[in-house]
């Protein structure tokens, strides 16, 4: 009934909970949908807006990303009457606690910036005057609607970069759990790779965090004393970044431009911006125009790759960045035949992937070990 | 070979962290306090090392201000468990929440920074080239000699070739009779208390100066408590607990070798490895042979305040 491989990207803790409410609901029976009233305009001295994170702002990754974006906002509405920020919530009762905490403070939008699942559902039914924005959730509701970043873009042209760089064409991923964004992200990079070298593989070793120094830096040592001599990942340090400038291989990042740790080992970064859509957000709701949706961030706005790093070739850099705009452009690269690890055609020859489709990335590609064990 | 080569290089540097940590926590539990504040000591030693770089570049200040702070913060619970006679499992946990909040707030400035001097490796002539073991042990940063070696010997010399390691060990055994001999049982405590806590703070700085250089929120990640655990698990003994720490970083290498080379293992049992196998290790042997229950055997006053006047 829990398939592991479904679950999104932070809401992973959740499993127990979903699981839980899906075996109470009878099959083919969603949460009614309420009426979708649209909610009434706020001032802007009177509005509040509240923002609940994962981890520290001080991470230099998810969290510092997400912040930049509060900080846009208090710099776009500066006559707010308050903006709430809690740092660490951790996935458990104490998230729903936070959120009520934010509704009775009069909060007019909530942002949800690591997936809490049920613990803010809960929260959403009771309080229908509020808007609420999850990242990386699932639902809509009438009050409720969800947002994240088309990373793969990104991250195929990295690969690109990692196929003309990687001399071995041994890829390695310190990955930290089994679940969407990861599958996505590890094929969209080896995707890009093989388009450049066909015979390219990418060896993930999952760590079972996405912050964990210690494991990320063993990972990485292991990943090249076992022959990969690009590494990428998503984690929220650069402990594998200094693993591989000491040992003289190339890496990529996520969130952030990162490469003071390892400047002759960075390559670029998957970039995460979500200043726009949150000062966007944030505007429609005070006019009165919020409605809940669907928002995919996509490439060139909300999530791109950084500049590229010193000891990157110009040609290299070149043959990524003509992949970069030709997705620019509408072309996708997600497109058939896609065989998964085990070799069957999972894609046909002249399908492609949708959005959606993406997002819930659930199986490995061709040349990938480790991830679907 | 490489393989071996490889994973005896990242046990031995990631082994350091616990078996400094776990090191320091001996001395205490010898004397009979239990130190939980380990955790919240190592990430304060973390950002202390960090700090101190940034200001001037030498890890070997680094070390010694982590060092320092450690000790600092050791006296102060010691004189909460040892002088006010305070419960030590509570003040344990209070010093390791202090220590994380205390850590995060200073670490605000030094996050995303990384450190400006780190201990590196020094191939040691002739040694340094023996295969498989050369790389490994005799082209590591000194520290590592230090923790693995000197520490470690120097401790178990003194505790138990001495008469004042005798002394030390009566402390922790039963603090009355040690009074009754002229043994000076709340210097004693404090003393080594301290002084542990001073190692666990400098694990912390090995941690962000030789392993992980840099520091991040939540960087010590738990290995504190695992410290405290492998202290159990090595029945108390300096050497034991050392080599447990090395058990333990060669079986977590061990674990990530696996996933590289694809063992058709599931990932979430390879990470579970370390703990299973260094439980394994020390368990076994307890089990296979009754004698070593009595040599494994926790100080009898372990966690116990001691009252001169209720003896």
């Amino acid at each position: 009934m829990i398939d592991l491989r479904t679950l999104s990207r932070r809401g992973f803790l959740n499993m127990g909970a979903l699981g839980a409410a899906s075996m109470m609901l009878p099959a083919g029976v969603t949460r009614p949908a309420l009426a979708a009233a649209p909610l009434a305009p706020v001032k802007e001295e009177e509005a509040v807006v509240a923002f609940s994170h994962v981890g520290p702002i001080s991470d230099e990754g998810w969290t510092w990303a997400h912040h930049q974006g509060v900080l846009a906002v208090q710099e776009a509405y500066p006559k707010l009457k308050k903006v709430l920020e809690v740092e660490n919530v951790p996935y458990s009762a104490d998230a729903t606690r936070t959120f009520r905490q934010f509704v009775s403070e009069g909060a007019s939008v909530v942002f949800d910036t690591s997936s809490k699942g049920d613990f803010l559902y809960e929260v959403v039914k009771r309080s229908p005057e509020v808007a609420f924005l999850e990242c990386d959730g699932h639902t809509v509701e009438g009050n409720l609607g969800w947002y994240y970043i088309a990373h793969w873009y990104p991250t195929y042209v990295l690969g690109v970069a990692a196929g003309h760089l990687s001399k071995s064409g041994r890829l390695g991923y310190v990955a930290s759990f089994p679940v969407p964004s990861v599958f996505c992200s590890t094929n969209a990079f080896l995707m890009g790779a093989r388009s450049v070298n066909p015979k390219a593989t990418l060896q993930t070793i999952v760590i079972n965090s996405w912050f964990d120094p210690q494991a990320a830096a063993q990972a990485g040592t292991a990943l090249i004393d076992n022959g990969c001599d690009f590494l990428f990942g998503i984690m929220d340090e650069a402990a594998y970044l200094q693993v591989a400038e000491k040992r003289g291989v190339w890496a990529a990042m996520w969130n952030t431009d990162i490469r003071r740790y390892g400047p002759s080992a960075y390559v670029s970064s998957i970039i995460i911006d979500f200043r726009k859509f949150y000062v966007d957000q944030v505007g429609k709701r005070l006019a009165g125009t919020w409605a809940p949706g669907e928002f995919i961030l996509p490439l060139g706005g909300g999530v791109d790759r950084d500049a590229w790093g010193e000891k990157v070739p110009k040609e290299v850099a070149a043959a990524a960045d003509a992949v970069r705009d030709k997705i620019l452009g509408g072309w996708s690269p997600f497109a058939g035949e896609i065989k998964d690890a085990s070799g069957a055609v999972r894609l046909a020859a002249g399908q492609t992937m949708s959005e959606k489709d993406l997002y819930d990335w659930d199986w490995s590609i061709e040349g990938i070990s480790g991830l679907n064990a | 070979m490489d393989l071996l080569t490889g994973l005896l290089t990242t046990a031995v540097l990631a082994g350091g962290v616990l078996a400094l940590a776990a090191l320091g926590e001996v001395l205490a539990e010898r004397v009979g306090v239990v130190n939980l504040g380990v955790e919240g000591l190592m990430a304060l030693g973390a950002i202390t090392g960090i700090a101190t770089v940034a200001a001037v570049p030498s890890p070997w200040l680094g070390f010694l201000a982590a060092l320092g702070v450690g000790a600092l913060f050791g006296m102060v619970f010691a004189a909460a468990t040892v002088l006010i006679k305070a419960n030590q499992v509570l003040c344990g946990l209070a010093l390791t929440l202090i220590g994380n909040g205390l850590s995060a707030t200073i670490g605000r400035a030094y996050s995303g920074m990384p450190a400006r001097a780190t201990f590196e490796g020094v191939a040691i002539p002739l040694l340094s080239e023996i295969p498989v073991i050369g790389r490994a042990i005799f082209s590591q940063n000194l520290l590592v000699y230090l923790i693995y070696v000197i520490l470690p010997v120097a401790v178990s010399i003194v505790m138990f070739r001495t008469r004042h390691g005798l002394n030390l060990r009566a402390v922790g055994e039963n603090p009355a009779a040690a009074d009754a001999a002229g043994i000076p049982v709340t210097l004693m405590r404090f003393a080594y208390v301290t002084a542990g806590s001073a190692l666990a703070a400098g694990a912390g700085a090995y941690l962000t100066l030789a392993f992980v250089p840099g520091w991040s929120e939540g960087v010590v990640a738990g290995r504190g408590w695992i410290a405290v655990a492998l202290v159990i698990f090595a029945g108390y003994r300096p050497l034991a607990a050392v080599l447990s720490g090395l058990l333990f970083g060669f079986i977590t290498a061990l674990g990530f070798v696996g996933q590289a080379r694809g063992w058709p293992v599931a990932p979430a049992f390879l990470s579970m490895l370390p703990y299973l196998g260094t439980m394994g290790f020390i368990i076994v042997p307890v089990i296979a042979w009754q004698r070593m229950r009595r040599i494994m055997a926790a100080p009898a006053a372990l966690g116990l305040p001691y009252y001169r006047d209720v003896r």
